[in-house]
């Protein structure tokens, strides 16, 4: 890979980086209100007392002033304070990102796993019992809704069965520590985690199968089945690692939706990540926190992209000279 | 002979090492361990700092850690003796002398007299800080000597001899200049409250310990945990384990379960809260539609909202349908409102009113014009996004008023775009609510005509919501502000609610409780305040928690427990030895077998 | 001599049209699964078109309700229980799948129109203007849906009108792109510069060579983003940003969970939607599929 390409792609990735700050500041100042009279209704604030919260807020100026102010802080890293909690927003949200990364990032995994093999073993059977019902199973689990699957399996396995808790990542009042606090965590993980595996796998399958099918028709197969040899070895050490091209870019590109495709599942099991406080923060509207998760979310996509583009050009070269 | 005799002699070995632990567990459990409330919320701490916090569980923590000159009595708020033990007054009312309890000390060691209670009054009069300058504003401190503290209010101030600002210590807060303080996040465990901060988790938890230097005497319980939760359901349920002895803010599912379990206290604790269905009173900004400019129409749409509905539809009963707002916790402030003054629910009699009044529907398409045939009804309905119960609300309000023949148009806004929209007066319609103080002058300031919005640059800075002027209220405000007999000032105000609500431009809907829980079979000494009305926890004074005792323990309950453990812990020995004693001779079989 | 009037050379064209859509058609028949989902589709649509018969229409208002138990399970009464308001569940199901399919509809058709512009004009065109239209195409798809269908249903307000802006907005992208693929993949065919060498204009060529081209393609791509406009409706209205004051299949599902229909154990207000909103999307993805196998005969061998 030249370096231009690559640093082509880099400034690309930047520019639209830079686009989604500016986006993102005009676009939250359209719904503003007046956040200091709302939050301070009924407390009598005096002249002097209302000046000042409007300064602590960043709300004083004109809006010019305010939009070069705003672009100062986020290069410092510096998103605000949110006006639920009144903590700065950069800390909220490193303080939830890793239970969000925890969540998907584990069900990202056993989705692919499991979508990848289930779509291999579909395609390879393919037109057989087996097949239709991992094809129906797998679009069916595509058609769903991700937070309706999660409402049903809570409502059968948590609140009916009892099995698993109905919301949460651990338990609050318990002091256990070490390897109990991990199981209490994993206890509480395994409903969303398993909402999200089965809402992803569906994707993963169909496109895994799709693409074998279309390569296990190319020429080199054919040769290669033509030398004598075996199925299983055509399918595994030529056909699968061709077909998985696609699927890799697609896991790359989902990596980078990681973080906001989870929204509504952590709303509906009290997740403590990102998504529940994008959900939370609705509510009100809690606007530098939403400023904030806006922007993190846009990154992460960009970041992955990029690095989709990278791999992908890595893997095949064909792209690199196009 | 020498395998199985290893196995054997390991089983006997495990068996005898597990009834070992379990008796020194068990005797072990009998030890003193330091009481503990634990109470469950789902709102966090802002900040420990009193002049810049402003949530409920901030006011919670500086009750406990910050004494004030005067407590309120649990009964009816009236001031009681809290860090000074007597007060007089000059013959004017407006110079009040309280002598300090002898001894005081902070909870450090370091002594407490009038010196922090007048650098503290000052200060924040001063300063304008934010809690404090709503009562402290008109009045100067002096010090005559250490035990004694002069208040000096430049005006007639009826709230006198209440003072209950957080007294703080001269000796932490002075290290903090004008422009630090509001930077300082407050987290110092020196107070004079019944309980001194321990430990900050922001998101998580506070504690707090018993302070010994309390004035009432260092508490029973030793300990309280303040725990966040992020989901009501796992709080509740942490309740019914028993991790939690008491909980705030339960959800109204679970609250309506949890009425019927034994063991378990609820209760809906009665602050003054209220929410209302407002209409645009026309003295604001912008004008409203001209038929809510006519107090027949307004007095009609009272008539056509259903309160007792509204409480069982959309609280689930949980709340009481309400008349006058209520400007108070203190409930004896709100008139008793003849039967003939109310506007009781009646569609008849609304849709009779409109017609009497000229409304009428001349195009037959549901919808009453103006007198005349001019525009038709149709009413601009803000809905509160933020709240739960805004579109359940709005779903029969609306549903009604189309039943008498006006037509709405719903618009949901966020709280900050709503109270722009109500300062320049563009709306119609809106449900909102407020929670009052104890002192009933701040909420009845907000419905006087200088409260209304007149800066069209600035129309946020104005609380009358209700766009709403009467010179009459406005003068009965200026007088009642500084009346000093109680009585004539009860009157006053109870003149004033009625006034107001006849206006019919807020049509109150309901009374609102906090709905709160605690356990019965740990503590007991929970103190409603008001009293049979109020909450126990996260009300104006906060004196549950000293008060509380542990309920009268028979031994054999931990006896009981630890004997439990030991008895476990021999049948499982037991369980161990047999199947130890069952290997061996499977073993044997086996072998005998083999050969 | 009689002359033997021949059809005009639009006639000609109409038939052969007319035959090979027949042939499409008989095709489409053949394929069971694509069958079964119009089927269905053609259920939900008379659904939703015949809810005044199957349903009151003010059994949607809580007012009317007030006679009416709080979260009943289905009786003969309530064919699917009640909720918390008292209200009917199966009267909001009808009438919400209306709301939930005009809306999968329309911000299908929205996405489609700016997508299709937009892809035909930077496929056709390439250069400086195909550039551009590609790099705000690019910019748009980087962008998080969820995130920013938030912040635009935030700022615009919830009501129809705005969803389907919404959701129009954050869709066309993906269209844009595989149109865009489709139309340099046409232009390099050899009718196209041949037409151009007789002196056609772009507006004859885009009409009248890509477009033809293209239409099967841009049918098949519509079923297929249907699926998604809905999913998104159904994501967007639970998250408190669908119109607060029409039903819909993703508004039922936020009540449902908001007013704690799980610990209520109240199933009937929380699995009729998702299940209208999976059936539904799976139809339109079982018919998407079919037709694309029609177009594309290597598709067939693939899926089967």
């Amino acid at each position: 890979m030249s370096a231009r390409f690559v640093s082509g792609k880099v400034l690309g990735s930047l520019a639209t980086l830079f686009f989604v700050v500016c986006f993102n500041f005009f676009l939250f100042r359209v719904v503003e209100g007046d956040p200091v009279a709302s939050l301070f209704r009924g407390r009598n604030l005096t002249a002097t007392q209302r000046a000042a919260l409007t300064r602590q807020f960043g709300l004083d100026g004109s809006t010019g002033e305010q939009f070069v102010r705003y672009l100062e802080q986020t290069a410092q890293v510096n998103l605000g304070r949110s006006y639920a909690t009144n903590q700065p927003v950069s800390k909220e949200i490193a303080s939830k990102a890793w239970a969000t990364i925890a969540l998907v990032g584990i069900s990202t995994l056993l989705s692919t796993v499991f979508g990848v093999v289930i779509g291999i073993a579909a395609a390879w059977r393919r037109r057989t019992k087996a097949d239709y019902t991992a094809t129906t199973f797998t679009m069916a689990t595509y058609a769903m809704p991700d937070f309706w699957l999660g409402m049903l399996l809570l409502s059968f396995f948590a609140v009916t069965l009892g099995w698993f808790p109905v919301g949460g990542i651990e338990d609050a009042s318990s002091n256990a520590t070490g390897v109990a606090h991990l199981a209490d965590q994993a206890k509480h993980l395994f409903l969303p985690c398993l909402t999200l595996t089965l809402a992803y796998l569906g994707e993963y399958a169909l496109v895994m199968r799709s693409s074998l099918l279309d390569t296990m028709r190319e020429d080199y197969l054919v040769l290669a089945r033509a030398k004598g040899l075996r199925e299983i070895l055509v399918r595994n050490r030529h056909a699968v690692p061709n077909a998985l091209l696609p699927v890799v870019t697609i896991i790359a590109i989902n990596f980078g939706f990681v973080l906001s495709g989870a929204i509504a599942v952590e709303a509906i099991f009290s997740w403590p990540g990102l998504g529940l406080a994008t959900y939370d923060a609705l509510n009100g509207p809690d606007l530098p926190m939403l400023q904030g998760l806006f922007l993190l979310f846009s990154a992460a996509v960009i970041v992955f992209n990029l690095l989709a583009d990278l791999l992908y050009a890595y893997l095949d070269p064909r792209v690199r000279t196009a | 002979m020498r395998g199985r005799g290893r196995i054997l002699a390991g089983a006997l070995a495990c068996a005898a090492a597990t009834v070992a632990i379990a008796v020194t567990t068990a005797s072990g459990q009998e030890g003193a361990k330091p009481l503990t409330l634990t109470v469950g919320l789902q709102q966090d701490l802002d900040s420990a700092n009193p002049t810049v916090g402003v949530t409920v569980a901030a006011y919670e923590f500086w009750n406990l850690q910050y004494a004030t000159l005067t407590d309120k009595s649990s009964k009816d708020f009236s001031p009681i003796p809290g860090l000074a033990s007597s007060w007089t007054s000059s013959p004017d009312k407006r110079t009040w002398t309280y002598k300090l309890r002898p001894g005081l000390k902070w909870s450090d060691g370091q002594p407490l007299t009038s010196e922090d209670v007048a650098y503290t009054i000052n200060r924040a009069r001063r300063e304008e800080w934010l809690n404090y300058s709503q009562t402290v504003a008109n009045i100067t401190a002096t010090t005559p000597d250490p035990q004694t503290v002069v208040l000096k209010s430049s005006v007639s101030d009826p709230k006198l001899p209440v003072m209950d600002v957080y007294i703080l210590p001269k000796h932490v807060w002075s290290k903090y200049d004008k422009n630090a303080i509001g930077k300082f996040d407050g987290v110092t465990s020196v107070g004079s409250g019944p309980y001194t901060l321990d430990r900050v988790q922001k998101g998580q938890f506070w504690t707090l310990n018993a302070n010994p230097s309390y004035w009432g005497g260092k508490p029973r319980v030793d300990r309280v945990v303040f725990r966040k939760f992020n989901n009501g359901d796992a709080m509740v349920s942490a309740l019914r384990k028993g991790q939690l002895d008491a909980v705030e803010n339960v959800p109204a599912t679970a609250y309506l379960q949890l009425q019927k379990e034994k063991g378990i206290t609820t209760l809906q604790g009665q602050q003054g809260g209220f929410d209302e269905f407002a209409m645009n009173g026309g003295a604001g900004l912008k004008k409203p539609n001209p038929a809510l400019l006519d107090p027949r129409v307004r007095v009609a749409i009272a008539h056509a909202i259903d309160t007792k509905t509204i409480v069982n539809r959309v609280l689930r009963g949980l709340g009481t349908p309400a008349d006058t707002i209520s400007p108070s916790a203190n409930p004896s402030w709100m008139p008793k409102l003849a039967p003939n003054e109310r506007f009781d629910f009646n569609l008849n009699q609304a849709k009779q009113i409109l017609d009497q009044a000229g409304y009428k529907d001349t195009n037959g398409d549901g919808i009453r014009e103006m007198p005349g045939g001019g525009k038709p009804l149709r009413l601009r309905y803000a809905v509160r996004q933020e709240s739960a119960d805004s579109q359940p609300t709005a779903e029969f309000i609306t549903g009604w008023l189309k039943d008498i023949g006006i037509a709405t148009t719903e618009k949901t806004y966020s709280d900050s775009q709503l109270t722009e929209v109500i300062g320049k007066g563009d709306y119609d319609l809106f449900v909102w609510g407020w929670t009052p103080f104890v002192d009933p002058d701040p909420m009845l300031s907000y419905f006087t005509c200088g409260q209304v919005s007149s800066d069209p640059k600035n129309p946020t800075h104005y609380y009358n919501d209700a766009n709403w002027c009467d010179k009459t209220y406005s003068a009965m405000y200026k007088q009642q502000n500084t009346e000093l007999d109680p009585a004539k000032r009860r009157q006053i105000v109870q003149q004033m609610l009625t006034r107001f609500y006849k206006s019919a431009t807020y049509v109150p809907l309901y009374y609102q409780g906090d709905l709160q829980a605690y356990r019965t079979d740990k503590y007991t000494g929970w103190i409603r305040q008001p009293a049979e009305t109020g909450p126990v926890l996260f009300n104006n004074s906060s004196q549950t928690y000293a008060n509380l005792k542990p309920v009268a323990a028979t031994s054999s309950s931990s006896g009981g427990g630890g004997g439990s453990g030991a008895i476990i812990a021999i049948v499982i020995a037991a369980g161990v030895v047999l199947g130890g004693i069952g290997l061996v001779l499977a073993r044997r079989r086996s072998a005998d077998e083999r050969e | 001599m009689s002359t033997v009037a021949l059809p005009s050379a639009r006639r000609i064209a109409w038939r052969r049209r007319r035959r090979s859509a027949a042939a499409a058609w008989r095709q489409y028949r053949g394929n069971r699964a694509g069958m079964v989902g119009l089927v269905v589709l053609v259920l939900f649509g008379l659904l939703a078109l015949a809810a005044p018969l199957l349903a009151d229409h003010a059994g949607l208002a809580a007012v009317n309700s007030t006679e009416n138990p709080v979260w009943a399970s289905p009786s003969e009464f309530h064919p699917l229980g009640t909720d918390h308001l008292g209200r009917s569940v199966w009267t909001q199901f009808v009438w919400g799948s209306r709301i939930s399919l005009l809306i999968g509809l329309t911000a299908t058709v929205l996405a489609m129109v700016i997508g299709t512009l937009v892809g035909v004009v930077s496929g056709f065109f390439g250069g400086r203007t195909g550039g551009v239209l590609m790099r705000i195409t690019e910019w748009f798809l980087v962008i998080p849906f969820l995130p920013l269908a938030i912040a635009l249903a935030a700022v615009l307000g919830p009501s129809v009108q705005n969803i389907i802006l919404v959701i129009g907005i954050t869709s066309w992208p993906a269209t844009a792109r595989v149109i865009r693929a489709q139309v340099l993949t046409v232009k390099e065919r050899l009718y196209v510069d041949r037409s151009r060498a007789l002196g056609a204009s772009s507006g004859h060529l885009m009409g009248r060579h890509i477009m033809p081209n293209i239409a099967p393609l841009i049918l098949a791509n519509t079923t297929l983003t249907v699926p998604i406009a809905i999913l998104s409706e159904t994501t967007l209205s639970f998250l408190g940003l669908g119109d607060p004051t029409r039903p819909s299949w993703g508004k039922m599902l936020e009540e449902a969970f908001a007013a704690g229909a799980l610990s209520e154990h109240a199933w009937w207000y929380y699995v009729p939607p998702g299940l209208g909103v999976m059936l539904v999307v799976l139809a339109f993805v079982l018919c998407g599929h079919a037709l694309e196998e029609i177009l594309d005969p290597r598709l067939r061998e693939q899926r089967s």
